[in-house]
């Protein structure tokens, strides 16, 4: 307990138990809307997109977080366009494409000297060596995020559940659509250094499906998956301070490990209490 | 040049084994590609991670390792997706995400650990072993045979379900033997060329014979052809960077690029092709 004390007094943890919990939180409230859109497998691709961009930037000294953020915006332009070309995204070629570049991006980083460690670095995160400055920027980019999908709340749920009757009332649901994606990519690469790109799943898609399993309203859904999302990171950290594990690592399966955690007393509720609401009882 | 580094025994194996890749991929990415199993493809591939990561830490077998963690995380998806409020999809999104943290979690108990997270995420293609290329081969006779005994009963519930269904044939039977085929080969893949670019090896080779033909034998010929070709000319780049102009480049995630390559050209091929002949009978 004591070990866990002194390094929890440390400045540079300090620092890492603020960006986790902050990443939890923005990343948990911006889920709710991955799951209200079922763009699940957009947050992997956009995983797999945002990698080659984040090991040029590695490569040419700039921020990894503007380098994610330019690879990735190109991703949502192509959807966007191809979806306005009425062309249908096939989850092959999307898969095939995207491997490519992931490809891309290890090789880029293989052809470097201290290839492994910067690979393993933009992949799962390290989140022991954020900066104040990582921390600033996950602030400002995450309360811009916020604001924005709160101002929009009313239109955004409502062109998620009918698209058709939003269009007819002169809503874009293109657009919408668009704006979500836009903000899954913010979130993501404000937690690059916090997570990685491999790991930043854990904590866009699985505090908010935690919290579906409690409710079916959305800004309920929202604070739970956020209270989730900081929850996992201050866990993660807690853990990683007390055995020698990779910290991106234990703050992912400290989100899983909730997950699996409210299935259970999910479960128990059904079993004794009254059914879940929404659901018609059989 | 083309020729020249193959001379060195361990870039043979190497080349044997992207050529037994090109095969499976043939044989198994065509249906991956018929069916759009893409997505499962890529969980199983980032499940097997923690169950090699686990396997290599106690030092039991990789390929049971490999076997177990795919066969954990194609249960857990199924489990989950019966609860009233998870969809498939983001069931198989807390499943990647969960297993590739235990697998980091896993490996990074290791001192120096970021050189074996890389070679389980990307493999070692040019330190590949004679008894994992006897392993690959195994699996393409298995998956082959398998595949192989209900061909022509596969495709018919590719391309029309319900009518196989009214036919009378077990549908999620066949389902269960093609899932088995891909899980196999995904593990059998897996610890050569690692847990992130499996999904290439396997599915860029039959998506690009896909573009080229509309037949299904003479794709899973035209796949079988480009992944060994691709593999071929990846693993010549990635050789001739590093010895002969001091860049080292990653060999598996080489040849992936390579055959990203083939299949964007093979794209452009087809694009080309639809612009001076129109189809007949098609409007608009």
């Amino acid at each position: 307990m004591s070990r866990l004390l002194d390094t929890m007094s440390t400045g540079f943890f300090r620092r890492a138990l603020l960006e986790a919990v902050l990443v939890g939180a923005v990343a948990g409230l911006v889920g709710v809307h991955v799951l209200l859109r079922r763009l699940p497998f957009f947050v992997v691709t956009m995983s797999h997109a945002t990698f080659p961009g984040v090991v040029v930037a590695g490569a040419l000294g700039v921020s990894l977080v503007l380098g994610g953020f330019g690879a990735g915006l190109v991703l949502v332009a192509v959807i966007v366009v191809l979806d306005r070309q009425r062309v249908v995204a096939d989850a092959t070629v999307t898969g095939v494409v995207l491997s490519g570049a992931f490809a891309f991006g290890v090789v880029l980083a293989s052809a470097r000297a201290s290839g492994s460690r910067d690979l393993t670095a933009y992949m799962v995160g390290s989140v022991l060596t954020v900066t104040r400055g990582d921390i600033v920027a996950t602030v400002v980019l995450g309360a811009l995020v916020v604001l924005v999908l709160a101002a929009l709340h009313k239109e955004l749920v409502f062109a998620a559940f009918d698209p058709q009757a939003a269009q007819a009332q002169g809503y874009r649901p293109g657009m919408l659509d668009a704006l979500v994606m836009v903000a899954v990519l913010v979130t993501m690469s404000v937690a690059i250094p916090a997570v990685g790109t491999l790991l930043a799943l854990a904590l866009l898609v699985v505090p908010a499906l935690t919290a579906r399993l409690f409710t079916d309203r959305a800004v309920p859904a929202m604070v739970v998956a956020a209270s989730a999302g900081a929850g996992a990171g201050f866990v993660g950290m807690v853990v990683s301070a007390l055995w020698p594990v990779a910290a991106g690592a234990a703050v992912a399966l400290a989100s899983g490990g909730g997950f699996l955690v409210a299935l259970v007393v999910r479960g128990l509720v059904d079993r004794v209490g009254r059914p879940a609401p929404g659901r018609v009882p059989a | 040049m083309l020729l020249e580094p193959f001379r060195q025994p361990y870039l043979r194996r190497a080349l044997l084994q992207v050529a037994l890749l090109g095969v499976l991929g043939g044989v198994v990415g065509v249906h991956i590609v018929l069916r759009r199993l893409a997505f499962l493809t890529e969980a199983v591939q980032h499940a097997a991670f923690p169950g090699i990561a686990i396997a290599f830490a106690t030092g039991t077998s990789l390929f049971g390792g490999a076997v177990a963690g795919a066969a954990a995380a194609v249960a857990i998806t199924i489990v989950l997706s019966t609860r009233p409020r998870v969809d498939e999809d983001a069931a198989m999104a807390v499943v990647i995400a969960t297993f590739v943290a235990l697998g980091v979690l896993v490996v990074s108990r290791r001192a120096g650990f970021q050189a074996d997270l890389t070679t389980q995420l990307f493999g070692r293609l040019s330190f590949v072993t004679p008894g994992q290329v006897a392993q690959t081969a195994l699996v393409c006779v298995a998956c082959g045979l398998g595949l192989g005994a209900v061909h022509k009963e596969l495709v018919l519930v590719a391309f029309d379900r319900a009518g196989a269904e009214a036919l009378g044939y077990r549908v999620a039977r066949l389902d269960a033997v093609l899932y088995g085929a891909v899980a196999l080969a995904v593990v059998g893949a897996v610890q050569v060329v690692g847990a992130v670019l499996v999904l290439s090896f396997l599915v860029a080779p039959a998506a690009t014979a896909r573009l080229l033909t509309e037949r299904v034998l003479p794709m899973m010929g035209v796949a079988a052809l480009v992944g060994a070709v691709g593999g071929w000319l990846g693993l010549v780049v990635a050789t001739e960077a590093s010895l002969h102009h001091d860049v080292r480049l990653a060999s598996g995630a080489t040849v992936v690029l390579v055959l990203t390559l083939l299949f964007v050209a093979a794209g452009l091929v087809r694009g080309v092709r639809r612009l001076v002949r129109r189809p007949a009978g098609v409007g608009a």
